[in-house]
């Protein structure tokens, strides 16, 4: 949607591999088979989140409660599983329809009410978090209980098949590199610039061989994690949503400017309360995830990821003030993110130091994306 | 006024990147005068005052700037105003929430160790304006002022730097006829006691009222300068456009036809329990035709257009029907849908997405037709942005040029593109050539005859008499939220209109006038 992601995009990169190149060095276990498949699961976890977050940002609102909220809808299934012993699937569904029917009355109060987004989710996560430890009664409900053959508890620990994996990777990489290919001639066709037929090649190529390498790297271990398929799936469709409907391009329309979008006779309420109800799916499915791979509902579980979901948001480029943001920014910020939590653990640093990296490095991205953007 | 020469540039020539802004300008004003600056949107005005004002720095542009003799070289703003240099935007810098007198001395308070002085300030902006005999209570907020005082204040913001050159940057562009005549004589006297005045403006009539000297600047050159007496608007036009432009209102004869749309009796309030802003107001709007809408600001004109696109207003009296059925719209979706679209007058504020393309903007009202099942057909898209981008003949980018980029007068083009492409049958216009320069105006102007000859009914709202005049079929003007009179265009005259858009003592006193 914008087309000044070419600095921004290689300044990411540069970033994320200074960063891993960072932690290799302090611990080559960084970049080990198994460190690696975790980091790419917390790091789909956190990603799902954040494309979620995406929507609500573009359309220029915020949503601080998705933290809180996670661990209450991951929290009813567990106890709907574990303590009443659903079938997981509906246990899951019945979860997912709460998360849907909540974020869908938080967007109905900000777009219809007025009442700023800051507060009704502000208020949400204080809400969330008393009905998640009412939920759970205060106690821990381990996600294992009943075996690890349940559909919920298989979320983070189903592995493709190597055989699969490498499926997986070449449908990846065709489908991008087909829809680039067809951008492209389109663009040709309707006497628009393109950029050279050769760095365009070189660019797929490149692309081509990281997924490759990255589907290796993760059949190391156990294969692709089902989370990271699910990041890779949610993404593309995000992506479509954004671009190739008329809902997406009302959510950059009304996020850039709210007055103009509505005189132009977008429905600017219904949109805003479309981006919430998408979100509480989002929040479902990344409350389960959360949930499965901490391997139980505790008290803490999902606090401060919404600081997670905006910091990827806003490293991958997106603008808080709305209209502006990608796909690929919010993967590229997820993964930074992430990396910085799992090297942090993996060195054993102290929770407090966490805290102000985290911090640091969310500051620091957005003034080099201010500075970036000025020059 | 005498010949000393206050302030002169001399060859000054300002690259951005490959683009050249200022190609060797010269100019000079003089101690005492007012002298206009007339040029399109790009023809390097802005880049000019920029210069004069020390936003660019010396050694950012080549050539040379004497205040007052002496060679200028200012590193920032306060160089410029220490030279006695201020210039009053377009945009008013003003904080709503504060005084008159807090406002004039924002940023250089008096004070004692640090705590502001309230009783100094005061005296001193009470002196101030005695000493320009103006007639405003300083300790009024700002917020309680109209655009035209509050451009008085902006004024005595520079006049208490002890500025003795000002620039004026289309000072006039939101006020109404009474405060432009307000303002220009303030200007007047300002200039006899001294002060000397750059004035820029869109509308030559304040021009050829107000200005000593005339320079007229074009792609960065100085085309000429003229004492007022020795040219006329059509002369400083073809100097701006550079080509002779003969028709500036190519108005289409009139060919009457049913009306599509019937307004009777319409009152409607800002809200529950709140005074009516429009009363009583009867119109009817006919296809093929322009029905011109005027008055002085506050008349009501853009509450009419809101609540006809169903974006303002509670009805409390009163009907609308659209093709013989009750039209009620609850949000611009609906009227949309019903066949209205509006064009605002603040394009930038709602007309537009400025960091998105020209296919983003354009297509953005016609978007729920271009898809099928909920997906865009991006072919449709782009066939559909391709034809309204060559009807409205947008220039200066492609449909994937970022909108911000492009000139006003092609973002207001984007904006009726995106308008017609819904095929409307009713088009409100509001102030559709603020701040468009001549040549594109015109444009403007043949594509809305395009709307008429395809049979939409277009109404115009516009402050500028001449523009009604010459393009309408019909005028409405309002006064006070009603219908002061309803003119057929050919009948009608600049002085008939302005009399129906004066509130009745005010009316009675300009009669007096023209009888005295």
């Amino acid at each position: 949607m914008t087309n000044r992601i070419g600095v921004r995009d290689y300044s990411m990169g540069l970033a994320l591999l200074a960063i891993w190149a960072f932690f290799f060095v302090a611990n080559s276990n960084f970049l080990a088979p198994r460190n690696f498949s975790m980091l790419m699961i917390e790091m789909s976890i956190n990603a799902i989140l954040a494309l979620g977050m995406l929507l609500i940002i573009v359309s220029g609102q915020i949503d601080l409660s998705v933290g809180s909220g996670l661990g209450l809808v991951g929290g009813i299934a567990s106890v709907l599983v574990f303590q009443h012993s659903w079938p997981a699937g509906m246990a899951m569904l019945t979860a997912t329809l709460a998360g849907l029917a909540i974020w869908t009355f938080m967007g109905a109060l900000i777009a219809y009410q007025r009442i700023p987004a800051f507060i009704i989710t502000l208020g949400g996560l204080l809400i969330f978090k008393g009905a998640f430890w009412k939920v759970i009664g205060n106690a821990t409900i381990p996600v294992v209980a009943g075996g690890q053959s349940n559909l919920y508890s298989l979320l983070t620990t189903y592995y493709f098949p190597p055989a699969g994996g490498v499926v997986l990777g070449a449908v990846v990489a065709g489908v991008v590199g087909f829809s680039s290919w067809r951008a492209r001639c389109r663009r040709q066709a309707r006497g628009l610039g393109v950029e050279d037929f050769e760095p365009w090649f070189l660019k797929i190529v490149v692309f081509a061989q990281a997924v490759l390498l990255l589907v290796i790297m993760l059949n190391q271990f156990r294969g692709v994690p089902l989370p990271f398929a699910l990041l890779v799936l949610l993404s593309f469709v995000v992506h479509f949503l954004s671009r190739n409907t008329p809902f997406g391009r009302y959510l950059y329309a009304t996020g850039g400017n709210e007055e103009a979008a509505r005189i132009s006779g977008i429905p600017t309420n219904r949109i805003i309360v479309g981006a919430y109800a998408l979100m509480g799916l989002f929040v479902a499915l990344s409350g389960f995830l959360q949930t499965a791979y901490a391997g139980a509902s505790t008290t803490t579980l999902g606090e401060l990821m919404e600081l997670d979901a905006i910091a990827a948001c806003v490293i991958g480029g997106a603008s808080l003030r709305g209209g502006r943001g990608t796909v690929l920014g919010v993967l590229f910020g997820a993964l930074i993110m992430a990396s910085l939590l799992n090297g942090m653990t993996l060195l054993a640093v102290s929770p407090e130091i966490k805290y102000i990296a985290r911090g640091s490095a969310l500051a620091l991205a957005v003034w080099l994306d201010i500075r970036l953007a000025k020059s | 006024m005498t010949s000393e020469v206050v302030l002169r540039a001399e060859g000054l020539v300002k690259r951005f990147g490959d683009t050249v802004a200022l190609n060797g300008i010269a100019f000079d004003l003089l101690k005492g005068e007012i002298h206009a600056l007339c040029g399109e949107n790009g023809a390097g005005k802005s880049t000019l005052i920029k210069v004069l004002s020390g936003i660019f720095p010396s050694g950012s542009y080549d050539g040379s700037l004497t205040v007052l003799g002496q060679d200028a070289r200012f590193a920032g703003v306060r160089d410029a105003e220490r030279a006695g240099i201020a210039v009053i935007y377009q945009e008013l810098a003003l904080v709503d929430e504060m005084s008159v007198a807090e406002n004039i001395f924002l940023g250089c308070e008096p004070s004692r160790h640090g705590v502001i002085d309230w009783g100094q300030l005061q005296d001193r902006a009470r002196s101030l304006l005695q000493r320009f005999r103006i007639d405003l209570d300083p300790d009024l907020p700002v917020s309680e002022l109209g655009v035209g005082t509050r451009q008085l204040v902006e004024i005595l913001k520079a006049l208490r730097k002890d500025s003795n050159i000002l620039i004026l940057d289309e000072p006039t562009a939101a006020l109404a006829e009474h405060e432009v005549r307000i303002l220009l004589d303030i200007l007047r006297d300002l200039s006899s006691r001294g002060i000397s005045i750059i004035y820029i403006s869109h509308k030559l009539d304040e021009v050829f009222a107000i200005a000593d000297r005339i320079t007229v600047i074009r792609d960065g050159r100085h085309v000429w300068t003229k004492v007022r007496g020795e040219t006329s608007q059509k002369d400083v036009v073809t100097g701006m456009v550079g080509r002779d432009i003969t028709d500036y209102y190519p108005r289409r004869g009139d060919h009457p036809s049913e009306p599509i749309m019937e307004i009777s009796g319409l009152s409607v309030a800002p809200g529950r329990n709140k005074a009516n802003v429009l009363k009583d107001i009867s119109l009817s709007i006919r296809a093929g035709e322009i029905l011109g809408i005027g008055g002085l600001m506050g008349a009501g004109r853009t509450e009419l257009m809101m609540h006809l696109f169903g974006a303002w207003g509670l009805r409390t009296a009163g009907s609308i029907t659209m093709r013989g059925k009750a039209f009620t719209p609850a949000s611009p979706c609906e009227a949309l849908n019903q066949g209205l679209v509006l064009v605002t007058e603040d394009r930038k504020r709602y007309g537009l997405l400025l960091e998105q393309n020209v296919n983003f903007n354009i297509s953005l009202s016609h978007l729920r037709r271009l898809a099928r099942v909920g997906i865009l057909d991006s072919e449709l898209e782009f066939a559909e942005s391709r034809d309204y981008f060559d009807r409205m003949r947008i220039r200066g980018g492609t449909l994937d040029s970022i909108v911000a980029g492009l000139s006003g007068g092609n973002q207001q083009k984007v904006v009726l593109g995106k308008a017609l492409m819904t095929r409307p049958s009713v088009v409100l216009l509001d102030e559709p050539t603020r701040g468009i320069d001549v040549g594109a105006r015109v444009e403007i102007y043949e594509s809305i005859n395009l709307l008429t000859d395809a049979g939409c009914a277009v109404v115009m709202v516009s402050s500028d008499l001449p523009e009604l005049l010459g393009m309408s079929n019909r005028i409405a003007m309002l006064v006070e939220g009603r219908v002061g009179g309803i003119f057929a265009a050919a009948e009608a005259t600049q002085e008939s209109l302005l009399q129906a858009a004066l509130p009745h003592e005010q009316s009675a006193r300009v009669a007096e006038e023209v009888t005295a």
